[in-house]
């Protein structure tokens, strides 16, 4: 257990942010949110989020319990849409693309925009299906191709060494961290552009949590990723911006570094020093 | 240290003991029905001894030969009543309930006798007892046997002598030899003749259906008749040689002394088996016992039910349940996944699941009486006129039969299958369903490949619990197909093999047809239990096969215990 925990250390000081310094002027924009307003009924959740999240890069939402981070997220891929009585107002664009038209395809957008949960939530098949399972919606049935994605998926998700020799066994016998990262290859087997994580790590113990985070530093490089996460530490570590939110307000957003060392707003700096939250 | 009553209370120890005495009273009920029905049901293929005893009532002095069946005791008053000379000083006398057989001689086969005025009970080792075709039993001595009415064999006497035993012998060979070709008659008569027959109907369809049609084409005709020509010639064939099989059956016959001392004949063709019980050993009335528990399970039923097998009535239970879950568990489970998944949550969504939940609770016979009216009469009808026109005015399924049978019992556990698969689609985690639907997957999708699956042991339970409403229920059968004797089975060789048309038997009919419309109440009554039990067996035995497919699936889906 502890030359694992030793090895992990040593990834940790390797995943240290790129030298260069990051400037949301320079990046590309992946999304783009335009005074978005949220509301469950008469309740408004979210109050005119405005925000542009850079591609290829790892944005982190922080923010005390019930602040919208989840809620907005969510409206990424439209998993609002699922709520009863949810109604929303104002825009995201997606290469341009208001998400929110009526022509929108959702089943396509969430393609494009995957998502992982916070609980594991493998289906009841085997390592290998579900994998699969995003390719076989699409329609692919090629078994070399979805052979090839499986493994590429697997491999991607650092998870190809341990299951390869039972992909067909069902994947709740996984361990829970094992789970997670097999969801992560599920997601990300369909190649979407966008990848949102809702707290992936809340429900696994410490070694599987920085897994998880080793990973997020990988996709990077393939994937635009949106993280939400309660634990600041987490998100200084595997994120390049941040955004702070407040009661359904987005308070601050910026490169990481600068947010947690210097934050411009009070209410960030009395959140990242603990005073509350 | 003693305790007061408070505490003891307190304690929860009277609330433990009363949880555990209703359970053990539902245990001892359960177990208690089973074994009545049991004792009552499986005693009545044991083989009973046969008495002969002297009988002396008012001076008067008969012979009596038969089974002891039950013993009970009467108020003396009862019978001086009835004008029986009794014992002084007694209250109650013990009587017997004899089968003394021989219907064809005495008129009544069971009689009630009074155990005082019996003398010198034996038990002889060569009295026999004969099953027979019709009837009923006949028990009394063997005689002579008779060829083509020339006596062939005969011995005289009542004691077991190697004489007689060789006499017995040939008797049994000759009913060996019936038995045999009764088969091959059987065969002949029920298959090929069927068959033949059944061919010969369709053709006659056929030909009706074309003149209908206003063909005029004669080569179809000629088609029609040519087979015709050649079923019929088949059919001449098959008569030859049933004759001679008929005339070789009824060679043979017997006389024997029956009770009363006269000398009676019959053939041997009408004997199904004959046999010695009080010289038989206890392996050999084990032998006799499972060999007529087999005659029972196998067998077409003989006279008005109340003797042979109820093969068809299991045929038909099972057959009906299995077709009634084919239909109910699609119905069921895209109804509960509207309701469920699609519908808007709402005052009538909910009004509609109250009605549903409701619908369960409705009397069976109302299901019955629409099964009658709406699926036969009126659906059925219009099948008819617009399908099998030829056929007409003859019904085809303008007629009670084993598809509307089994369609009324599927609406009246539909409701059952959809509280069940309702339930198990609210139990699948949300998060499964949100990680299929990231994934891409449209709504549809998500059900058939995800949460269908995941809520097939739920679904499985509303299957086995709707089987163990239709298998059990009796009285909408009567309206919309079941019969007290139907002529052949609903799924056999003749194209197209399941004949939904047909009527057929149900156990659960055939217990109240047994046990109430019986011309012979004494003889029927132990077959109301054995088929009773029968049929607690099969429903049984069709629960436990549902129940080992939902643990499978159970077994396979195990997700939800997340």
């Amino acid at each position: 257990m502890t030359s694992e925990a030793k090895t992990h250390a040593i990834d940790i000081s390797s995943m240290q942010r790129d030298s260069r310094i990051l400037n949301l002027e320079d990046e590309t924009l992946a999304l783009k949110v335009n005074d978005l307003k949220l509301s469950y009924g008469d309740n408004e959740a979210l109050h005119g989020i405005n925000m542009r999240i850079p591609k290829n890069r790892v944005t982190a939402f922080i923010g005390p319990s019930g602040c919208g981070k989840s809620t907005l997220l969510r409206c990424f891929n439209r998993m609002n849409d699922l709520v009863d009585d949810c109604s929303i107002t104002g825009e995201i664009l997606l290469d341009e693309n208001n998400i929110y038209e009526r022509s929108v395809d959702i089943a396509e957008l969430r393609r494009r925009v995957g998502m992982v949960f916070q609980k594991p939530n493998p289906f009841p098949k085997s390592i290998y299906e579900n994998v699969a399972y995003g390719l076989r919606i699409q329609g692919v049935t090629k078994k070399r191709v979805i052979d090839e994605t499986v493994e590429w998926a697997l491999k991607s998700a650092a998870l190809w060494d341990e299951v390869k020799d039972r992909l067909h066994e069902s994947a709740l016998g996984m361990s829970g961290g094992q789970q997670q990262r097999l969801v992560i290859a599920r997601t990300i087997a369909v190649k979407p552009e966008v990848l949102l994580l809702d707290e992936p790590a809340s429900a696994l113990d410490p070694i599987s949590t920085l897994k998880i985070e080793e990973l997020i530093h990988e996709l990077k490089n393939d994937f635009t990723i949106v993280i939400v996460t309660h634990n600041m530490q987490q998100a200084a570590r595997v994120s390049d911006y941040t955004a702070f939110m407040y009661m359904g307000d987005l308070i601050e957003f910026g490169v990481t570094d600068t947010l947690f060392t210097n934050p411009e707003k009070k209410q960030t700096e009395d959140y990242i020093t603990g005073r509350y939250g | 240290m003693r305790q007061s009553f408070s505490e003891w209370t307190k304690s929860g120890a009277p609330w433990v003991w009363l949880n555990a005495g209703a359970v053990a009273i539902c245990l001892i009920m359960v177990v208690g029905l089973l074994s009545l029905i049991a004792v009552r049901g499986l005693g009545h293929f044991w083989p009973a001894d046969i008495v002969q005893t002297t009988y002396v009532d008012n001076g008067h002095s008969t012979r009596l030969i038969g089974e002891r069946v039950q013993t009970q005791d009467v108020p003396v008053e009862q019978l001086s009543d009835s004008g029986i000379k009794v014992t002084e000083g007694v209250e109650t006398m013990q009587r017997t309930l004899m089968k003394v057989g021989n219907r064809d001689h005495g008129g009544t086969d069971f009689i009630w006798v009074l155990d005082a005025f019996m003398q010198d009970s034996s038990k002889p080792d060569m009295l026999f007892a004969a099953e027979r075709r019709e009837w009923g039993n006949f028990y009394g001595y063997l005689r002579s046997i008779k060829e083509d009415g020339k006596e062939v064999a005969a011995h005289q006497g009542y004691d077991r002598s190697a004489e007689y035993e060789a006499l017995w012998n040939q008797f049994q060979q000759r009913i060996e030899r019936a038995l045999n070709i009764h088969d091959q008659i059987k065969d002949i008569e029920k298959g090929q003749i069927g068959s033949i027959n059944y061919e010969l109907e369709r053709l006659r369809l056929k030909e009706r259906s074309l003149q209908l049609k206003e063909v005029t084409d004669s080569a179809r005709y000629q088609a029609i008749d040519d087979r015709r020509a050649e079923l019929n010639a088949e059919y001449e064939s098959l008569q030859g040689t049933l004759l001679d099989l008929y005339t070789a059956f009824n060679r043979d016959s017997i006389t024997a002394e029956i009770s009363s001392g006269k000398i009676v004949e019959f053939k041997v063709a009408s004997v199904v088996r004959a046999f010695l019980p009080n010289e038989m050993g206890i392996g050999g009335k084990i032998g006799h016992y499972f060999a007529k528990i087999w005659e029972f399970l196998s067998d077409d039923p003989r006279e008005a039910n109340t003797e042979g097998g109820i093969f068809p009535a299991i045929y038909g239970t099972v057959l009906m349940v299995i077709i009634m879950s084919v239909l109910v568990t699609p119905f069921g489970v895209v109804a509960a996944v509207y309701l469920r998944e699609y519908a808007k949550q709402g005052f009538i969504t909910r009004v509609i699941r109250i009605a549903v939940n409701n619908l369960a609770g409705v009397p069976s016979i109302v299901y019955g009486v629409f099964g009658l009216g709406f699926f036969v009469y009126f659906l059925g009808g219009h099948v008819d006129d617009l399908f099998f026109p030829e056929a007409k005015p003859a019904p085809t399924f303008g007629t009670p039969g084993l598809m509307w049978a089994s369609i009324t019992l599927a609406l009246l556990t539909v409701p059952v299958v959809i509280v069940a698969t309702e339930e198990g689609l609210t139990r699948i985690p949300r998060a499964i369903r949100e990680g299929s639907l990231a994934l891409g997957a449209t709504k549809f999708e998500t059900l058939i490949k995800i949460v269908i699956p995941m809520a097939s042991p739920a679904i499985m339970t509303g299957v086995i619990l709707a089987i163990a409403r239709a298998a059990g229920e009796v009285a909408p059968l009567m309206l919309v197909g079941v019969v007290k004797l139907a002529p052949s089975l609903p799924l056999d060789g003749n194209y197209p093999f399941l004949h939904l048309d047909q009527k057929f038997m149900h156990l659960g009919f055939h217990i109240y047809d047994v046990g109430f419309q019986s011309p012979n109440v004494e003889a029927a009554r132990p077959l109301v239990y054995a088929t009773a039990l029968l049929l607690v067996a099969v429903i049984a035995a069709l629960n436990l096969s549902a129940i080992q497919i939902r643990n499978h699936l159970r077994e396979k889906y195990k997700a939800l215990e997340m």
